[in-house]
Formats: structure tokens, C-alpha cells, sequence
């Protein structure tokens, strides 16, 4: 479904990805851990062409994202994404976000929308704030909303940078239980996080970045109990500490 | 005071200030219309990646923020012709006045796209939404929403600015008061009637722009 060869990125004289391999296939969930640093917002910022790759083939759902020609319109309506900080539109209702895409995108008829987006809602637990922007939500309910907003496009791929990174630990379970509902039913994904326990749980493979290299790929209890390189057990021990 | 002040020439002249009253409102109304188009145009141009475009839109704007109106408006009244455009003066006033606040205008929304988090974008581009889809359902809503009241400032000033298109012989409220004192020779009477109907326009503008303040529930998000 996705599939990364000898993908290589630079910013400026940065080399942020360095001769990365991975294939993710259809109904896998991956989860990325890695330090602050070292490549793993970039890793699936690359996958919907948030950010080019310079060199390497990049493949997805068999679109090559690698190739300028490529329609992107068509690669993205097939992935959602959902960031660290929600970036969920302030001017719209929770409703309104899950539905903008389906209609202008996707072309559905606004009342076909909108009884997707009620209906999504719904599934992520937020059946009595469908009417409520984001300003009026707390955190937690703010990221369930951006990940309805994705599910709303009937994705193929959904791909999540650290989502429980910037909320309150008491909010950090609704969101991580949302995202294993997903994984429970067959979604591919990939999923930047330290959340051990939920990787536990939820991953086919955990894939250890380190200053742009892949370092470690490997089952979670495998590479969490018996990480096989130093920098991966340095790693671990530094998530472990606190 | 008051009694030395002459009512009666006041309604007299009556029928000639309405008539000037809707001409200030309708100048404006089409220079506003023209200014924000004008300004989202240049706005979109500043922003660009592309210095073929950023370049123009940036010396447009300067251009006309750091000249005149007045010095802006008599160089299309008298240099128009000199090119051999002839335009009626109506037209030369709107056009002067559209290109003066779209300056402006840019600059306003300007500041409400860069106080948009760019994050929200990248969640637009994501989902598949296009450039003009982004700009259109989320950036510009929000733009306009974050600089209502600068907007309607601009709209303000607009409004007063169009006094100097009585200087290129435009009936309008300041030219209806111009009349009055030649021809009674009345500037007390002529001149504040004119203020008069300007307060009034600046007091819709303001109750309008309070009231789609309070309309604006998302606000708090910002
Ligand atoms: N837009 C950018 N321009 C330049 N450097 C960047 C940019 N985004 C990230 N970087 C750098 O690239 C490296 C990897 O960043 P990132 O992928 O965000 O790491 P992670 O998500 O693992 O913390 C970091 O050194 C970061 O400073
Ligand atoms: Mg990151």
C-alpha cells in the first residue's frame, strides 16, 4: 500500500532521510518512534507530499508520489491525515470540518455530507458536539473531530504525527482508544507516537528512526524488550525514564 | 447661534442633498465592491511564491500608500486624457478610489492571512482541497472574519476620501455643500449639512460592523 526505495531527502544541506526503505501493506499498522529530530514527521509528511522527496521512488496505493506528474488530488483524497496540533478549521462547526472535503473534493451532495459527518461523529464519541467549533471543544475532542474529518473521506490510508503529543494526559486514552477502534477494523496506518502501550497493542511492526535512518524495524514486544542496537535501547531507555 | 442659521435655505436645498447623499452612497459602495476585489487580487499576488507576481503587487501597493489620494486622483483626471483615455469623471473617481483603498485593503488581508496558523492549511491541502478551494472556504472566510474592523475602518475612510471627487466637479455631499456657499454664500449651512449626512453614513458602517462582530461566534478562537 505504501512503499518507500532508497528514498532520500535533504533541506538544504540537511539530510533529513537517508536511504529509506519500507513497504506498508494494506491493513498494517505501523507505528514510528524515534527522537526529537530524527526524521519521522518528514517520513509521512513525504507520503501525501507535504514535503517532495529529492530522490528514491515512493509509491502509494500504486500512485508514485515521487513522480511531478502525478495527481495529487487523487493520492490525498485516499489518505487522511491528522496532526500533532488538530488544525482543525476555527471558522467551521465539528460538522462543517468533517464535511468540507467530502463536498468539494469528493463531490458528495451536502445532505450525503452531512449525514456521513453526523454519522462519523457519532463513531468517535462526539454524537453531542456536532455543532460545537472547535473553541468550544477540549483537546481530546478536538483531535477526534480532525479524525473524523479524515475517516470522512473514506481514506485507504490514515497517517497520524504524534496526536496525543499536545494533549492533557487525562484526554491522551479517548484519542488512542479512537485510533485502535480504526486499527481493529482493517485500516492501514502509520502512526508516529512513544505510546508504547498502545503500539503494544495495535502494531504489526514498530520502525525506529534515528538522525534520518530507519534503524530498526521490528514486532513491538520484539523491538520493546529486546531492542537489537544501542541506539534503539539508548532510545528506550530515555522514553522509559519518564 | 442657532438662530442666525438658516433652516429654511438648508431644505431648500434639500432635494439636492439627497440626491448628492445617494451619490456619495453608491461611489463608495462601487469603490468598496472594487477596492476588496482589487485587494485580494493584490493580496494574492503579494503572497506569491513567484516575484512576477509578488514584485508588481508590492510597488502597486507601496505606490499608493506612500502618495496623496488627491495627487492620485488628478493624475487619472488629467493624465488619463493626456494618453488619450477619456473616461467620464464618475468613472475616473471610482477608478481612483477603487485603486487608493484596494492598497489598503491588501495590506488588511494580508495581516488575516498571516495570522492564520499554517497548520490549517496543510490540513486543507491533505484532504485534496485546491489552492483557490483553500483560499476560498478557509483562508479568505477567516481573513475577513479576524479584520472586520480594520475592513470597515477602510470602508470609513473610503467613504470620507470620496469627498475630494467634488474637486473633479462629482456631484457628491461635499460638492452640494460647495454649491450651497457659492451660490447663497452659506458655508456654515452648506458644510454641516454635509457633515451631518456623513455622520450618518459612518454610523450605519459602525452599527454594521458591530453587528457582524457579534455574529462572528469562532472569534474567541483566535
Ligand atoms: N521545513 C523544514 N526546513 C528545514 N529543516 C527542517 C524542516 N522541517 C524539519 N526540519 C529538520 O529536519 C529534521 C527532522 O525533523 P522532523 O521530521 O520534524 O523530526 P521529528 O518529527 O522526528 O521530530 C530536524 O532536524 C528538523 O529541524
Ligand atoms: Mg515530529
Amino acid at each position: 500500500m505504501i512503499s518507500f526505495k532508497n528514498v532520500n531527502k535533504w533541506y538544504g544541506d540537511l539530510h533529513v532521510l537517508n536511504n529509506i526503505n519500507l513497504e506498508v501493506d494494506a491493513g498494517e499498522v505501523v507505528v514510528v518512534c524515534g527522537p526529537s529530530g530524527s526524521g519521522k514527521s518528514t517520513l509521512i509528511r513525504c507520503i501525501n507530499r507535504l514535503e517532495p522527496i529529492q530522490e528514491g521512488e515512493l509509491v502509494v496505493d500504486n500512485m508514485a508520489v515521487h513522480d511531478k506528474k502525478t495527481n495529487m488530488t487523487k493520492v490525498r483524497a485516499e489518505i487522511g491525515f491528522v496532526f500533532q496540533s488538530f488544525n482543525l478549521y476555527p471558522h467551521m462547526t465539528a460538522l462543517q470540518n468533517t464535511t468540507i472535503a467530502p463536498i468539494k473534493v469528493r463531490k458528495m451532495k451536502k445532505a450525503d455530507a452531512e449525514e456521513l459527518g453526523r454519522e462519523t461523529l457519532t463513531r468517535v464519541g462526539l454524537k453531542d458536539r456536532i455543532n460545537s467549533y472547535p473553541a468550544q471543544l477540549s483537546g481530546g475532542q478536538q483531535q477526534r473531530v480532525a479524525i473524523a474529518r479524515g475517516l470522512c473521506m473514506n481514506p485507504k490510508i490514515m497517517l497520524f504525527d504524534e496526536p496525543t503529543s499536545a494533549l492533557d494526559p487525562e484526554m491522551i486514552g479517548e484519542v488512542l482508544d479512537t485510533i485502535k477502534m480504526l486499527a481493529k477494523g482493517g485500516m492501514t496506518m502509520v502512526v508516529v507516537t512513544h505510546e508504547m502501550g498502545f503500539a503494544r497493542e495495535v502494531a504489526n511492526r514498530v520502525v525506529f528512526m534515528d538522525d534520518g535512518y530507519i534503524v530498526e524495524v521490528a514486532p513491538p514486544n520484539d523491538f520493546f524488550r529486546n531492542a537489537q542496537t544501542e541506539r534503539g535501547k539508548a532510545f528506550l531507555s530515555s522514553i522509559l525514564s519518564h | 447661534m442657532l438662530e442666525n442659521f438658516n433652516f429654511r435655505v438648508i431644505w431648500e436645498y434639500m432635494p439636492l442633498y439627497g440626491q448628492c447623499f445617494f451619490a456619495t452612497l453608491w461611489l463608495s459602495a462601487l469603490s468598496l465592491i472594487g477596492a476588496v476585489l482589487v485587494g485580494i487580487l493584490a493580496c494574492s499576488m503579494r503572497l506569491s511564491q513567484s516575484r512576477l507576481l509578488s514584485w508588481p503587487a508590492g510597488i502597486y501597493i507601496e505606490s499608493i500608500r506612500s502618495t496623496p489620494l488627491l495627487a492620485q486622483l488628478y493624475f487619472f483626471y488629467f493624465g488619463l486624457p493626456s494618453l488619450g483615455i477619456m473616461l467620464p469623471e464618475w468613472v475616473t473617481g471610482v477608478f481612483a478610489l477603487t485603486l487608493n483603498s484596494g492598497a489598503y485593503y491588501a495590506e488588511i488581508i494580508r495581516s488575516g492571512i498571516q495570522a492564520i496558523h499554517f497548520g490549517q492549511i496543510e490540513a486543507g491541502i491533505s484532504s485534496g482541497l485546491s489552492y483557490f478551494q483553500r483560499m476560498r472556504y478557509i483562508v479568505l472566510p477567516q481573513a475577513f472574519g479576524m479584520t472586520v474592523r480594520p475592513m470597515l475602518g477602510q470602508a470609513i475612510v473610503l467613504v470620507k476620501d470620496s469627498s475630494l471627487l467634488s474637486l473633479i466637479s462629482i456631484m457628491e455631499l461635499t460638492r452640494a455643500g460647495q454649491l450651497l456657499t457659492s451660490e447663497r454664500f452659506m458655508p456654515a449651512e452648506g458644510f454641516l449639512t454635509t457633515a451631518a449626512f456623513y455622520l450618518v453614513i459612518y454610523y450605519l458602517l459602525k452599527a454594521f460592523s458591530n453587528w457582524s462582530e457579534k455574529r462572528l461566534i469562532f472569534k474567541e478562537a483566535f
